[in-house]
């Protein structure tokens, strides 16, 4: 019963969120279950942190916490509803053009992958029930512990006597575990199993429902038979492990800001385009979750000031933008309360992390020319076999579709996608930089972490990938 | 009459191509998952909250203690398990410690510093000792 309201407070507190930037009047089917898929991550985000202050104030009364937090939201969404409401202006006219019979039969491989991904990861779940790897006890669930079970001690946890634990770490899903648990008055094993499952779900759902709006049914149904069909998207759902509640909040950056290239203010007055305010807020909660979320926060403010700064901008239907409102600004205010939890968090709780050095080491590190062949290698590698696809590789599959698919782009002039395309490329390049500079065996961390880093990224290119595919002139088989 | 158009061919092609790969990693990762008739879970709780439960019972709520046990890199995990199991209490690699863990889950011990006295063995490897804090 309490786990329950847990659910429902974290749930609840997610969709009023949601709905303060996503319009609610006759939403579309697609557009609810979005909606929800948006609401469970965020949900998630919002009671961890809650969660975290009660923790930092030393109060045991989290739920009071919660409530507070869940008040808030609905103060803010109240005040948004009465003072100005959104029209959404998606497009789906440029998706693929199928006949009836190649319609159907999508349909039924959808449901198919859907249902073997399912099944795939939840047998994994059961079968691993502390997770599947060393990762998932050794660090998130163990973070979990110290902040459940330590009492006004669980600053313990993040002690320089255990550095293999990495307690530099964000604590997104440790204390959303330690929230759930702290309701049922219980360590279970369940809690971060169905949390894992619930990410990789709704990273699922959010994929499918946001190319359902912004590009339509065939090309939704495509990504997602592209993502279900991933089996190590599928394995590491279940394994406990941050990599797919990060890939989430990368995913949810991404499609909340083409979203609100969508969005056409009734209000002049509000000059914050809340969409890009919900995509920052999804920022921050990536920067939560893993170090690499920050990496990834950096990358996107940096691609989008290139993007702020050119002239005329078309959003990703293809028509330039009414509203001439800057990006950045929005976007940096929805992730700043997040950022300041987290300076908080490092800054008094946390140990230094171990990737640096002294700057003459990485200096050396640098300079060495081997490394980068080395990296270059094992990145080339990992671009072949990445997903654990059987007979073909998905990351080929998706670049042959692209060329047999080719038709006239209509993509140019769309800042917005280039600047999404440069956002992931320069997280890549970010992780580049840290394999130059790690202290670590540069084979050893190669092999451990290269698939779990382009795990992270692959459901926001599979987004953009079909996003720019789709809009390409459509196939018309009636010719 | 037109001569159909080539690109609706290739787009049925590649769409196949893409859909037919797709299903057999979607196979493939069915017949490699754990089976429903043949689930046997992961011993990790068999090797830490079950083997620690009883000393655990034996040792302050929280704070810090220390770790004994086979030096070799293959015993890393089993260190790592002992401080899941004993969360929240931090389980330091050393044995300058009042309160010292001994795990060994494979081989009693061969030699023990003197100084840590032996409290009492809970058995499966685990004991708990008596050390000297200089830390």
């Amino acid at each position: 019963m309490a786990i329950a309201l847990a659910a429902v407070i974290c749930l609840t507190s997610g969709y009023l969120l949601i709905n303060f930037a996503l319009p609610d009047s006759k939403p579309s089917r697609s557009l609810q279950v979005m909606k929800l898929s948006l609401a469970a991550g965020f949900g998630l985000g919002i009671s961890s942190i809650a969660f975290f202050l009660a923790r930092m104030f030393g109060t045991r009364h989290f739920v009071v916490f919660d409530i507070a937090v869940l008040a808030a939201i609905y103060t803010l969404r109240y005040r948004a509803r009465v003072h100005s409401s959104h029209t959404f202006a998606a497009k789906n006219a440029m998706d693929f053009e199928f006949p009836r019979w190649l319609v159907r039969v999508l349909i039924a491989a959808f449901v198919f992958a859907f249902m073997a991904a399912c099944y795939g990861s939840t047998m994994r779940a059961i079968a691993h029930p502390h997770g599947d790897g060393w990762d998932a006890f050794a660090i998130w669930n163990l973070h979990a512990r110290f902040l459940f079970l330590g009492g006004s001690h669980w600053r313990d946890g993040f002690n320089a006597l255990i550095p293999w634990s990495h307690p530099d770490y964000p604590l997104l899903l440790p204390a959303a575990t330690a929230r759930f648990c702290s309701y049922a008055g219980i360590n279970s094993p369940m809690v971060p199993a169905v949390l894992g499952l619930v990410f990789a779900f709704s990273t699922l759902s959010l994929l499918v429902s946001s190319l359902f709006q912004l590009r339509g049914p065939n090309a939704a149904l495509l990504a997602g038979i592209a993502l279900s069909s991933t089996p190590f998207f599928a394995e590491h759902g279940a394994a406990q492990y941050a990599d797919v509640p990060l890939s989430f909040f990368i995913l949810a950056t991404i499609v909340l800001l083409h979203f609100g290239s969508h969005l056409e203010p009734i209000i002049q007055s509000r000059r914050l385009n809340r969409c890009w305010t919900l995509a920052g807020v999804a920022a921050g909660f990536a920067a939560w979750t893993k170090n690499e979320g920050l990496l990834f926060l950096t990358a996107l403010l940096f691609a989008f000031c290139l993007f702020s700064i050119t002239k005329r901008s078309k959003n990703s239907a293809g028509e330039f933008c009414k509203s001439k409102q800057g990006l950045l600004a929005p976007a940096v205010l929805g992730s700043i309360p997040i950022l300041a939890v987290i300076a908080w968090f490092k800054h008094s709780v946390a140990t230094s992390g171990d990737l640096w050095s002294t700057p003459e080491v990485m200096i050396h590190r640098i300079l060495t020319p081997s490394r980068y062949g080395i990296i270059l290698r094992w990145y080339a590698k990992e671009f072949l076999r990445f997903g654990g696809w059987w007979i073909f590789p998905g990351t080929v599959l998706l670049v042959a579709f692209y060329f047999l698919t080719r038709g006239k782009d209509l993509s140019e002039g769309d800042p917005l996608l280039r600047a999404s395309v440069t956002a992931l490329t320069l997280t890549l390049a970010g992780y580049f930089a840290i394999y130059l500079i790690t202290p670590l065996d540069l084979y050893w961390h190669l092999r451990f972490s290269l698939n779990r880093l382009f795990l992270q990224l692959w459901p926001a290119t599979i987004f953009l990938f079909f996003l720019s595919v789709g809009r390409r002139a459509p196939l018309n088989f009636s010719k | 009459m037109p001569a159909p158009s080539a690109q609706p061919i290739r787009t049925t092609a590649s769409i196949a191509f893409l859909i037919l790969l797709s299903l057999l990693s979607s196979v493939w990762m069915i017949f490699t998952s754990p089976k429903p008739w043949h689930i046997e879970a992961n011993s990790i709780a068999a090797r830490s909250d079950k083997r620690f439960a009883a000393v655990k019972a034996h040792l302050p709520a929280n704070g810090i203690i220390g770790y004994i046990g086979e030096t070799c890199d293959a015993a890393l995990p089993d260190y790592y398990l002992a401080q899941y199991a004993l969360a929240p209490l931090v389980v330091d690699r050393s044995a300058h410690r009042a309160i010292v863990i001994g795990n060994f889950p494979d081989a009693p011990p061969s030699e023990i510093s003197a100084d840590l006295k032996l409290v009492q063995d809970f058995g499966n490897g685990v004991l708990l000792f008596a050390g000297k804090e200089t830390k």
